[in-house]
């Protein structure tokens, strides 16, 4: 059992410095670019919004808010997008009988979860040292939401990775539900401030809640009147369950 | 020992069922350099990834008592984009082998020199089959499956080829599939018969060989 533990571990650190190596070539600079390449996108964004520049809808910074809502959608975004490909693009890892599919699903959780982790650091501290934002004020709060998020990403990046291997046009399915994600996660806007209408539909939506998380992690007093933790992580679990065993039952007929 | 439970395989495509395995229970004895033998189409390859854990059951268990390699000779496992180097330590990590050690090995049996800093897909098949080959040496198996290797590169890496796994045989097994009645008498001294979806066990080479030119 536990030597099984190892070679299961063993085998999801060799696919995460593989997978680096295969994303960003094998210049030493590789992994500089895995995490420059989503830092100057979200930089870009914050700094685009900052510059059409009206007040924070809520603190001092805009910055912050942004920073709030975008890292936690970024993060979102790349696992559901990495992770979709993640059984078609490791086809020849499978002749090696340890490595089961769903550790080339571990191993890009993994890779993406360490990265945005560094993304997180690099930008919130870039932030405090301009004086953009304070300390976060309740950093387990953060911390949470981010392990929240990786989960809920989990979750819908197995579904992603098990519809494109049944069907590659999934791709074109998958762009038209997540692009409204942007207006619908309240980047620009505190949600519990909107009409009760628009409200009732937007609480549906579970990064929403995921954003709220983050803020409230973040700010000192920001409370959110949508926010229900167990909201993201029931329907994370439902993804993570159903993903996890479709794959299990199904792998005898594929092979 | 490889053991293998009320094993059936069989798979579909384009609705065209084909059964490779049938219930079958059998035995791979330790130690046993065991050829497999059955007419073209009969399932070798598939029988071979079953036991080397790559492919799936379709009913039946397989149990390994030994470190059985992956069927050597192909080397699909590779992954064109990375450089020699990259997917040897890859393979070496995987199986819990120091990579330093693997890698040196690797470097002076494949005779690759500098192409091994290149991406895979710049090799000729030959070249794969030599870093595939020189690799699976470097990793202490305990049982080799080998799928028809011994056609690899030149009459010289040919002959350095055979004398390693020669040397190989001493500490280890190999369970072969191949066409060529030299080859099979230089390694086995078991054998076994794929027909109609069942194993048939022989001690005997000769036996072995007459049945398969009767059946196949």
């Amino acid at each position: 059992m536990i030597a099984a533990l190892w070679t299961q571990i063993r085998v999801i650190a060799a696919l995460m410095l593989r997978e680096t190596r295969m994303t960003f070539g094998s210049s030493h600079l590789g992994y500089f670019w895995a995490i420059m390449q989503p830092l100057v996108s979200i930089s870009f964004l914050v700094f685009l919004f900052y510059l059409i520049g009206r007040q924070a809808p809520y603190g001092a910074s805009l910055a912050l808010f942004f920073a709030t809502a975008i890292l936690t959608l970024e993060l979102y975004y790349k696992l559901s997008v990495s992770l979709m490909r993640a059984f078609t693009s490791n086809k020849q890892l499978l002749s090696y009988p340890m490595i089961r599919e769903t550790d080339t699903l571990f191993a890009r959780l993994f890779l993406i979860g360490l990265t945005f982790v560094i993304i997180n650091f690099i930008f919130y501290g870039g932030l405090i040292a301009l004086d953009l934002a304070g300390l976060p004020a309740h950093p387990e709060k953060l911390v949470m939401a981010f392990l929240g998020t990786c989960f809920f990403g989990f979750g819908i990046g197995t579904l992603n990775a098990i519809f494109y291997q049944r069907s590659q046009s999934w791709q074109y399915i998958e762009k038209i539900v997540a692009r409204p994600l942007f207006f619908l996660s309240g980047v620009f806007y505190i949600p519990s401030a909107l009409p009760p209408e628009a409200v009732a539909v937007l609480r549906w939506n579970p990064i929403l809640h995921l954003v709220e998380w983050t803020r409230e992690g973040y700010y000192p007093h920001y409370r959110s009147d949508i926010l229900v933790i167990g909201y993201p992580l029931a329907i994370a679990s439902l993804l993570v369950m159903v993903g996890l065993f479709w794959e299990r039952f199904s792998r005898k007929q594929r092979a | 020992m490889i053991d293998l439970q009320n094993v059936s395989k069989s798979y579909t495509v384009k609705k065209v069922q084909k059964c490779i395995l049938d219930d079958v229970s059998f035995t791979f004895e330790t130690g046993q350099n065991v050829a497999l033998m059955g007419h073209n189409g009969a399932g070798k390859s598939t029988v071979m990834r079953l036991i080397a854990g790559i492919e799936p059951a379709t009913s039946g268990q397989i149990r390994r008592s030994e470190k059985v390699s992956w069927p050597l000779g192909f080397s699909a496992g590779f992954n064109g984009l990375m450089t020699g180097v990259e997917n040897v330590r890859f393979v070496a990590r995987i199986y819990g082998a120091k990579t330093a050690q693997v890698l040196d090995a690797v470097e002076s049996f494949s005779e690759l020199g500098q192409s091994l800093d290149l991406p895979i897909e710049t090799y000729s098949s030959g070249m794969k089959a030599r870093l595939a080959f020189g690799l699976s040496l470097a990793i202490d198996f305990e049982c080799y499956l080998i799928d028809e290797i011994t056609a690899v590169g030149d009459a010289r890496f040919k002959k350095k080829s055979a004398a390693a796994l020669q040397d190989k045989i001493k500490s280890a097994r190999v369970i072969m599939i191949s066409h060529t009645e030299k080859t099979i008498r230089d390694y086995c001294q078991q054998g076994v018969l794929l027909y109609e979806s069942k194993l048939y066990y022989y001690d005997d080479m000769n036996a072995l060989l007459a049945d398969y030119r009767k059946f196949c």
